[in-house]
């Protein structure tokens, strides 16, 4: 049991860094069956839930395209809020910006809530290898 | 000429799919798995060598420990007794379920009927991956302020026991316990609260007590 199980790079960094490797492995599994092809543009939806950070996210998307074969390779990052319905009130009830407040202000009975954990590559764009990048 | 493929998978399918397998895997060996995160400090380490003591005799168990740099906490859950694998993440602030895996097939890692993995230092990060555990618990000590359910919501949220630990300290600190409570059930109606000083020995009989009793239904 002695002697310690070592994280290799490059994972060992910031949470952001780790989701956008993720995100970037779904796009070259996904790019197989178009091979050879290059990544123009990724969309994401990231949920307000999902505790990933957009700006931190597109700085970490940068660094793992890097100077590799899909450099300048986009993340459109599709922002999705969370919806909070009190079945009680049978209403959506809007909380405060990034609010998780899982509790109606109006009854106190716990809200559902739909949406907002989402942490998904909806679609890539990509273009034949070889092609000039779209403009 | 550019074209769009759908894709429409989960960023972490990856970890998703590993964190599948190691469930299915606690299920057969009815290994209930707990995923203890909190700020560093807030007593993690010392609730299990505390929950180690009270629960020897009557239930087998291990760590599974996660922490940037050292093997500090393995030794010392070893010296408590209890069989420790030691993750070390070079940098990166949480633990994934492929880590989780790997420190599974060390050779003489023991079946047990609770398997603890206390997750790196960090209230944001080990909120978002799914390590096949049973639950996640969250830590928060009274020295930490009783504001922290609403700053960092996530984990309390999704943590189906919130463990306040050192309530020795309670006449020192200027802690509202009552508040924290309001905070953790108003982010999660459904969550279970717990007082705890590993230093008394307070409330690490209810801890223990919650263990075994969810420990037994997973074996029914």
């Amino acid at each position: 049991m002695k002697g310690p199980v070592r994280q290799s790079p490059p994972e060992a960094v910031l949470h952001e860094f780790g989701i956008a490797n993720e995100i970037y492995r779904v796009c070259r599994e996904s790019m197989r069956a178009h091979a050879p092809a290059q990544l123009l543009r990724v969309k994401v939806a990231v949920g307000e839930l999902s505790a990933v950070e957009p700006d931190l996210l597109s700085f970490a998307w940068e660094a793992i395209v890097g100077e590799g074969p899909d450099t300048g390779a986009a993340l459109e990052i599709d922002w999705r809020p969370g919806r909070q319905y009190c079945p009680t009130c049978r209403a959506d009830k809007r909380q405060g910006e990034g609010s998780w407040l899982r509790v109606c202000l109006d009854c106190g009975a716990p809200l559902e809530t739909v949406g907002g954990a989402e942490l998904d590559v909806i679609e890539i764009e990509l273009a034949p290898a070889g092609e000039e990048k779209a403009g | 000429m550019s074209f769009t493929v759908d894709v429409r998978r989960r960023a972490l399918a990856a970890n998703d799919a590993e964190a599948a397998q190691l469930r299915r895997r606690f299920a057969d060996e009815r290994t209930l798995v707990t995923n203890l995160i909190s700020s560093p400090g807030s007593g993690k380490t010392t609730l299990l060598e505390a929950t180690a003591r009270r629960l020897a005799g009557r239930a087998s168990a291990a760590v599974i420990e996660g922490d940037v740099a050292t093997e500090l906490d393995a030794e010392r859950l070893r010296a408590a007794g209890l069989p420790a694998v030691q993750i070390l993440t070079g940098g990166a602030c949480h633990l994934d379920a492929r880590q989780i895996g790997k420190a599974l097939t060390r050779a003489a890692f023991p079946r047990v009927d609770l398997l603890f993995i206390e997750n790196v230092g960090n209230l944001i990060c080990p909120t978002t991956y799914d390590l096949g555990e049973d639950f996640k618990v969250a830590l928060l000590s009274v020295t930490e302020g009783s504001d922290k359910p609403f700053k960092y919501p996530a984990i309390f949220a999704r943590a189906e026991v919130t463990v306040v630990t050192k309530i020795d300290l309670l006449p020192h600190v200027r802690f509202d316990l009552a508040a924290v409570e309001t905070q953790v059930l108003s982010l999660n109606p459904s969550a279970t609260l717990l007082e705890t000083s590993s230093a008394t020995g307070e409330g690490i009989d209810a801890w223990c007590e919650l263990l075994l009793a969810r420990a037994a239904r997973k074996r029914a």
